[in-house]
């Protein structure tokens, strides 16, 4: 997929990601990275990014096998962020989906 | 690369973000480093999946930048230092972000430099009432007035553009900032 296009369903898939529980910051970059076409390390940027626009809270955690853990959290402000790009997400598929079909029949 | 002569090239391109944001960023990917570690990796393999520290690096600078000119209220300096940050990011910037961008901060120039002189010309205008021959005290103080109406009219709008200018400026370079990104390798 184009890189350009990428990268605002990122902010949607990273908040999506967040939104039953705290998750862990390189869980985070591991399974975007893995699912997308992105260096692992740039999804840190986009993590801080979130959390600098409030839509993210982080905090570390003790783990048992060593040094504590940071985890981000979704903040109230996220969450409506979240429920507007899944939205706009939604309405966007459906456009496409018509036009294919109007395309392809 | 290895895990230090990432995290060193990291931390050079970062010395402009000021602390404690600077070593909690830092931190992600030392603590990256670590569990991926754990997980059996090595510090080779890590790295390169990481992506180029440098690129990383200007990434987080303007995440930095933008959200300090968000806060700053339509300041210009903060605005310049985003855009700055912006196009360290890439060729494709100076041309579509820094060129656009200076021509503008002309336009804004030029408008404070007319109000200035309007102001400068109402001054002038009294010395000639005052002391010269060329206008009539009566005559002196209507341009005065006319011209200080016209500088501080000019004043205000200038004030007013230099803020839209930050603003529309600081919106195109969020929209920007989020179609970018650093290559998988």
């Amino acid at each position: 997929m184009n890189i350009q296009f990428k990268k605002g369903v990122l902010d949607l898939c990273v908040l999506a990601l967040t939104a039953r529980e705290d998750r862990y910051g390189y869980e985070l970059a591991v399974v975007i990275s893995s699912k997308f076409e992105v260096a692992v390390g740039s999804v840190y940027p986009l993590l801080t990014r979130l959390t600098l626009e409030g839509y993210f809270s982080s905090y570390l955690r003790e783990s048992r096998e060593g040094p504590p853990r940071k985890y981000y959290k979704l903040t109230p402000l996220g969450r409506d962020h979240l429920n507007e790009l899944i939205e706009e997400w939604r309405s966007f598929t459906v456009s496409v989906d018509q036009l294919i079909k109007e395309g392809i029949g | 690369m290895t895990q230090e002569q990432f995290l060193k090239k990291l931390k050079e391109q970062m010395k402009s973000i000021p602390e404690p944001l600077r070593s909690e960023w830092i931190f992600d990917y030392e603590e990256h480093f670590r569990r991926a570690m754990e997980d059996g990796l090595a510090e080779e393999q890590i790295a390169n999946e990481l992506g180029d520290p440098r690129q990383l690096a200007k990434e987080m600078l303007l995440v930095y930048r933008v959200n300090q000119a968000e806060s700053s209220n339509g300041r210009i300096a903060p605005v310049s230092k985003a855009v700055i940050a912006t196009v360290g990011l890439g060729f494709f910037n100076l041309v579509f972000v820094l060129a656009p961008y200076l021509v503008l901060l002309a336009l804004l120039l030029g408008c404070w430099a007319a109000a200035f002189a309007s102001v400068l010309g109402a001054l002038t205008a009294v010395y000639e009432g005052l002391f010269g021959g060329g206008l009539t005290l009566i005559q002196s103080i209507f341009a005065a007035l006319a011209l200080l109406g016209l500088g501080m009219l000019l004043a205000a709008f200038s004030r007013w553009l230099t803020r839209a200018v930050s603003k529309m400026t600081l919106q195109y370079l969020k929209f920007n900032s989020r179609v970018m990104k650093v290559k998988k390798r």
